[in-house]
């Protein structure tokens, strides 16, 4: 079975600082976090939603005028190797 | 994070054990691999300044840009972007290097001197993280560069080209290139060893996109801790590259450590500098050396700030030697502080007024409604 998760990418940290009190005040509990690799090369700042609630979310961002990149959707895929999986045992 | 720690740690222990590897093999002691110092070593290699001891083309920076133009090509993710407030970011650049060469290093060094036992390093530390919190505080406010756009292939393609220039006019040394005969610039592993190291980095921090900026903001700012996890991986294999291969200059304390000074207000105020500087550029000298070779020109115009700034440093007494910090080092650090705070308040006081215009007019489109 393969994994999903979504996440919001953000065009400044300070509109991922802000989506996230705005969903918090809506009771949408979502966690910030590095963009994922699939997604951006950049080492910008992501948050992490429940995929259930992506309808939700995009309407309470145009309501309380929350700018966000894109939505997406992302497998959790693990490339591993001998040497990463010693590092994870860290 | 759902990235693995494995991943990103191995990418820092990789990058600590090849700066040990490339003192053994001639790097000066604890610069295996500095971004400042090396853009120094550029900059003085074209005859920016004329610093005599600090002059030599760096093949690890070629390096860094080719390896991550590479695989960005190869991945499909080399992308011709820019036009993020340009000026600001010179500015910015310049101002970094000023910070670190008054501190003598750029944050990645600042590990690699931690990881062979200065401790002035410490000091460094300290104040990064202090810049790196003052920065997050803008961050808080609205600060932003802006938004890049797509631009021309060119725009791309003149970082990896200008890579290729140093490397030719290394290996042609031609007469007008300037090559310290003593001193830190006189000290480099072979040049296929650098390159080759470079080439290696540059390939993983594409990957993983491990930066020292990014390590401490995410972990202040969004408690995240994967790219912090990644310079522990730096300072973990360094530490030990070192003990195994550098054990004779492996030493613990603060005096007589090489290429650095104890003038601590000086060495915590310049990497606070740093730390502020980088947290507004989006990285670090590291990281956008990176995104300079997968075609970011914003990264490119930081890069030349960077190099600006030390051709200034050392045309104007600004760097510290192993001496200490000189009068015209705390000074230009004072106004560094000053232009890049003002930079700060002033763009998140427009930030501040165009959100309130835009509150206001739909205010005013409600009443109308």
């Amino acid at each position: 079975m393969k994994n999903f998760y979504c996440v919001v990418t953000f065009h400044s940290t300070y509109h991922a600082l802000n989506f996230e009190k705005v969903m918090l005040e809506n009771g949408i509990l979502t966690k910030l976090m590095p963009v994922p690799r699939q997604v951006s090369t950049s080492c910008g700042t992501a948050a992490e939603i429940p995929c259930e609630e992506r309808q939700r979310i995009s309407k309470i961002c145009i309501d309380y005028s929350v700018e966000i990149a894109e939505i997406h959707k992302i497998e959790d895929n693990k490339k591993s190797n001998w040497f990463i999986n010693l590092m994870n045992k860290v | 994070m759902r990235e693995s720690k494995g991943k990103i740690v191995a990418t820092g222990g990789i990058m600590g054990l090849l700066a040990a590897i490339l003192v053994k093999f001639g790097n000066p002691v604890n610069m295996g691999v500095c971004v400042a110092c090396f853009f120094r070593d550029i900059a003085g290699g074209l005859g920016l300044h004329r610093a005599q001891v600090v002059q030599y083309l760096r093949p690890e920076i070629p390096g860094f840009i080719l390896g991550s133009f590479t695989i960005a090509k190869a991945k499909g993710e080399f992308k011709p972007r820019g036009g993020s407030s340009p000026i600001l970011r010179f500015i910015l650049g310049f101002f970094l290097m000023i910070g670190a060469l008054v501190f003598l290093g750029c944050p990645l060094r600042m590990i690699l001197r931690l990881a062979n036992g200065d401790l002035n390093a410490l000091t460094g530390l300290a104040g990064y993280v202090i810049g790196i919190w003052i920065g997050i505080q803008f961050l808080k406010r609205g600060f932003t560069l802006g938004r890049s756009t797509t631009q021309p292939s060119a725009t791309g393609y003149a970082m990896p080209i200008f890579s290729i220039g140093i490397l030719l006019l290394l290996i042609a040394a031609p007469t007008f290139i300037y090559f310290s005969e003593s001193g830190p610039g006189s000290m480099a592993a072979p040049v296929l060893l650098s390159l080759g190291a470079g080439l290696l980095i540059g390939v993983l921090l594409q990957r993983t996109r491990l930066c020292t900026a990014g390590g401490f903001r995410d972990a202040i700012l969004i408690k995240d801790f994967h790219f912090l996890w990644g310079l522990i991986g730096i300072f973990a294999f360094a530490l030990l590259g070192n003990v195994i291969f550098n054990f004779e200059s492996f030493k613990i304390g603060f005096t007589d450590q090489p290429i650095a000074h104890t003038d601590h207000i000086w060495n915590l105020l310049g990497m606070a500098l740093a730390g502020v500087t980088a947290v507004m550029l989006g990285g670090c000298p590291l990281r956008q050396t990176i995104l300079a070779g997968e075609g970011d020109g914003d990264a490119a115009i930081t890069i030349m700030g960077l190099i600006f700034g030390a051709a200034f440093a050392h045309n104007f007494g600004l760097a510290a030697s192993a001496q200490g910090v000189g009068q015209n080092g705390k000074i230009a650090v004072i106004i560094g502080f000053i232009i890049v705070l003002s930079i700060g308040f002033s763009i998140v006081a427009n930030v501040q007024k165009q959100s309130l215009g835009k509150n206001s007019k739909e205010k005013g489109g409600l009443q109308i409604g």
